[in-house]
């Protein structure tokens, strides 16, 4: 396929699962905030930290906004100058699906232009002020059905592949970036009450939507070890770290991109990656939990940092003779 | 949407046709001057003939949903990043009866058989200049003649693959060509994405009459492709080349690829070697050997078009002319559809094909005649004047409803430069009912037709309709999507002979 095609592909994948994650996120916090017996700033803060948007938000709009729940979630749904705000990767992932609409094919692209129209309009600005659970569900909703459709409808080949890589890149960030989150917040409730803390576990889980997946595997016992290690290497989990990074290298694999330089060194600094979580697992996780997951979102910043136009073959091999649907 | 036509049934009088009356001097393609209806038009007075303004404008609004949900849109260049707009679409179709059809379609082969003979003289002989049927110099000074290829053959022989041919009915009900489009004609996406919506919206009425249909298109349009290729045709590789997502017919481009099932690519996708075009890929280098391009000449490769542009494919020209890749359309088309060469047409017709042309056109005033140009000057606010390097409606003066300013500006730039600019009377266009959504009834405006016709190795095959455009705005003469226009679903009457 054509390469400018293939990072798009990847890009629309990375999108839409960042709508879906950061909606999510947004919805589980909220229910944290209005539950948890926590001041908000401890609420609050944490998930505008891990979005690295803190410096931004607290520069305009002053040191008490991340502890203010409507000023965090407003900047971050709609805000045109956040670039991980909702509103940009509606946007972006609209833009992308549009210059690619002859490769996702047109389901995709009509669930991904309709979530788009109904969130700059002003159906979705009035809900947000009367019911903004409906928003966040909605968008959920309309995400998840884009990424249902690229399952459902597109050929499982390379476009597909590409998309996929992206969605499941962009879920490994999410995923550990979220638990990073909780860190935060659990490292403020220290020495609460141990039904706070498990309440703060339990909210974590839904934030990665696992809640109903853990407590099927541990038939209902919460504890700080089984749900770390469950969102990390529970390799069932589609969410977990290990599960995503799996997923990614199957798809490196899959994809035959060892011609380009780009691709290569993003594959083998996930296998790295792949390699080091299984020695931390082995050693019974000798690091902090931030420390882990600082490694992992900085690994996969920068594998994503080096399949920035990478997806180029190179020029010096013989030229592909035949259509690729003939092959 | 079969209830809402359910629920019409039962609605009662105050129909949204009611009182519709053709305007004064102007052909109505839907009632007569006396106020019946034209017998071919019947199938849309009965389809709108239980319809009240409610329902006709749930419809309507059903309609734009559908296509803004679809993504059928425009760019306008109004500002930096280019706005998307819903393409404005009135649900009234336009019809065409099968009699006037089937000789419009000769019309239309006729009309190219004869352009393309005469640009393959144009880059050959030249007999018609030698034998005087166009003046040498208004060739010589068309922008889009392009001498550095006389001599070159296009590869798979054809010119026009994809000709679009605008054509507006005078008061006396005859069809006439305004202007040919021959190198990259626009809008045959709204004709399909029209249909859908009509279909979804008037199902009921679609399944009992016979209308032509239009969504075989693509399939015609890739096979075309195909047909010209330099290689084996089952083997080659075709693309559409696309100037990107900010074009105002990018819809168009990825709708075209899409439903062709061929890759939409950008300039920057594509490299010449060794007089080979290919497209990077993520397996490396792959052949090309047709492009359907939607990019002008200026912008095809900057090596041989403008050496100071970034934009376009350096080498492309190259390997046209070593004959290892096809460019549909052919470059160096834009001399045939210049408005200055407009008015000869006719004579090419009787020089190459020995007939006399079956569609007639609007008579012109060619202001590079002296003749002519006196006329012109002494007319000016009677006529409409068009600068023949210009399209989509700008570079034109209005006559009868310009300022005294506006006639002096253009009485100047006629007068230092009379080859670029050619005048015609204003022909009262034909109008069709037409929702006006303000007032909440249909009324008469404006429209035109731009029927598209392909043409491959085997021959030439031509749209049933075409794109129907229409000027929504009151009194509006200008039917451009970029000043006010929208468009119809246009109905060829399915006859005996199809």
């Amino acid at each position: 396929m054509i390469s400018r095609v293939a990072d798009h592909c990847f890009w629309l994948g990375r999108y839409i699962e960042r709508a879906e994650s950061t909606a999510r996120l947004l919805q589980v916090t909220r229910t944290l905030a209005f539950d948890a017996e926590l001041p908000p700033l401890y609420c609050w803060r944490p998930l505008v930290i891990v979005s690295g948007q803190y410096p931004e938000l607290t520069h305009h709009l002053g040191a008490d906004a991340a502890g203010n729940g409507d000023a965090v979630q407003r900047y971050m749904t709609w805000a045109p100058d956040n670039p991980v705000s909702i509103r940009n990767s509606i946007r972006a992932a609209r833009e992308g699906a549009r210059s690619i609409r002859e490769v996702i094919g047109h389901d995709i692209w009509e669930a991904t232009n309709e979530l788009y129209l109904w969130f700059m309009g002003e159906v979705a600005a009035a809900q947000y002020l009367q019911d903004r659970d409906e928003v966040y569900r909605h968008i959920r909703r309309s995400t998840q059905l884009s990424l249902g459709l690229v399952r459902s409808t597109m050929m499982h080949d390379e476009p597909m592949d590409f998309l996929w890589l992206g969605v499941m890149l962009e879920r490994v960030g999410q995923t550990a970036r979220t638990l990073d989150m909780h860190y935060h917040i659990q490292g403020a409730a220290e020495g609460q009450q141990p039904l706070l803390q498990t309440a703060l576990w339990l909210s974590l889980l839904r934030a990665c939507s696992g809640f109903e997946a853990y407590m099927r595997r541990e038939q209902g016992r919460v504890s700080r070890e089984s749900v770390v290690s469950f969102l990390l290497f529970e390799a069932r989990f589609p969410r977990s770290l290990r599960y995503c990074l799996r997923t990614a290298l199957a798809l490196f694999r899959r994809l035959a991109l060892t011609r380009s330089g780009g691709t290569t060194a993003a594959r083998a600094r996930l296998e790295a990656l792949d390699r080091w979580l299984d020695q931390q697992e082995k050693d019974g996780l000798p690091l902090s939990e931030h420390a882990l997951l600082t490694h992992v979102v900085d690994e996969i910043d920068a594998g994503c940092g080096e399949l920035q136009g990478g997806f180029e073959g190179t020029d010096d091999l013989p030229p592909v003779e035949q259509p690729e649907a003939a092959q | 949407m079969v209830l809402i036509e359910q629920e019409v049934a039962r609605l009662p009088a105050s129909m949204v046709l009611d009182g519709y009356r053709a305007l004064e001097g102007t052909y109505d393609e839907l009632v007569e001057t006396g106020g019946g209806t034209r017998k071919h038009a019947l199938m849309v007075a009965n389809l709108l003939a239980n319809m009240n303004a409610d329902t006709f404008a749930r419809c309507q609004a059903l309609a734009e949903l559908a296509l803004a949900q679809r993504g059928v849109t425009f760019s306008v260049y109004s500002d930096d990043r280019g706005t998307e707009k819903v393409m404005p679409v009135c649900l009234v179709p336009r019809v065409i009866g099968a009699g006037e059809w089937a000789r419009l379609e000769r019309g239309l082969v006729q009309r190219l058989t004869a352009l393309q003979l005469f640009l393959d003289d144009l880059y050959g002989e030249q007999r018609v200049l030698r034998e005087r049927v166009i003046p040498a110099e208004l060739i010589f000074g068309s922008k889009h003649y392009l001498p550095q290829l006389k001599g070159m053959k296009p590869p798979g022989g054809v010119r026009i693959h994809i000709a679009g041919i605008d054509l507006i009915r005078s008061p006396d009900g005859v069809l006439r060509v305004l202007e040919d489009n021959l190198r990259t004609p626009s809008g045959v996406s709204y004709v399909i994405e029209n249909r859908l919506v009509t279909k979804r919206v008037f199902p009921a009425a679609m399944d009992r009459i016979g209308v032509r249909r239009v969504d075989d298109y693509p399939t015609q349009l890739v096979e075309t492709l195909r047909s010209v290729s330099p290689e084996d045709p089952a083997r080659s590789t075709i693309v559409v080349l696309t100037p990107g997502p900010f074009n105002s017919a990018y819809f168009e481009h990825s709708f075209l690829a899409r439903s062709m099932g061929i890759e939409l690519v950008e300039a920057s996708d594509l490299f010449v070697s060794g007089d080979e075009v290919f497209v990077k890929t993520t397996l490396g280098p792959r052949r090309v050997h047709v492009i359907y391009r939607r990019t002008d000449d200026a912008y095809i490769d900057p090596e041989f078009f403008r050496p100071d542009s970034m934009l376009g494919v350096p080498g492309l020209m190259r390997a046209w002319a070593a004959g290892r890749v096809t460019l549909a359309n052919a470059p160096g088309n834009g001399v045939a559809d210049d408005k200055a060469i407009y008015p000869y047409v006719p004579d090419l017709i009787r020089f190459f094909l020995k007939e006399e042309p079956i569609i007639e056109q609007v008579p012109t005033f060619v202001c590079a005649r002296p003749a002519d140009r006196d006329y012109v000057l002494a007319h000016l606010d009677q006529l409409v004047v068009k600068a023949v390097d210009e399209a989509g409606g700008y570079g034109m003066l209005m006559g009868p409803d310009a300022s005294a300013a506006e006639l002096d500006m253009f009485r100047e730039r006629i007068t230092s430069d009379p080859r670029r600019y050619i005048a015609q009377h204003r022909i009262e266009l034909s109008t069709s009912p037409t929702w006006v959504a303000e007032e909440r009834r249909i009324e008469p405006r404006r429209i035109d037709l731009r029927p598209f016709i392909l043409t491959g190795k085997s021959g030439s095959w031509v749209l049933p309709g075409g794109l129907t455009r229409v000027a929504l705005r009151a009194g509006s003469y200008v039917v451009n999507s970029s000043q006010g226009g929208g468009s119809k679903d246009t109905w060829v009457e399915a006859g005996a002979t199809s």
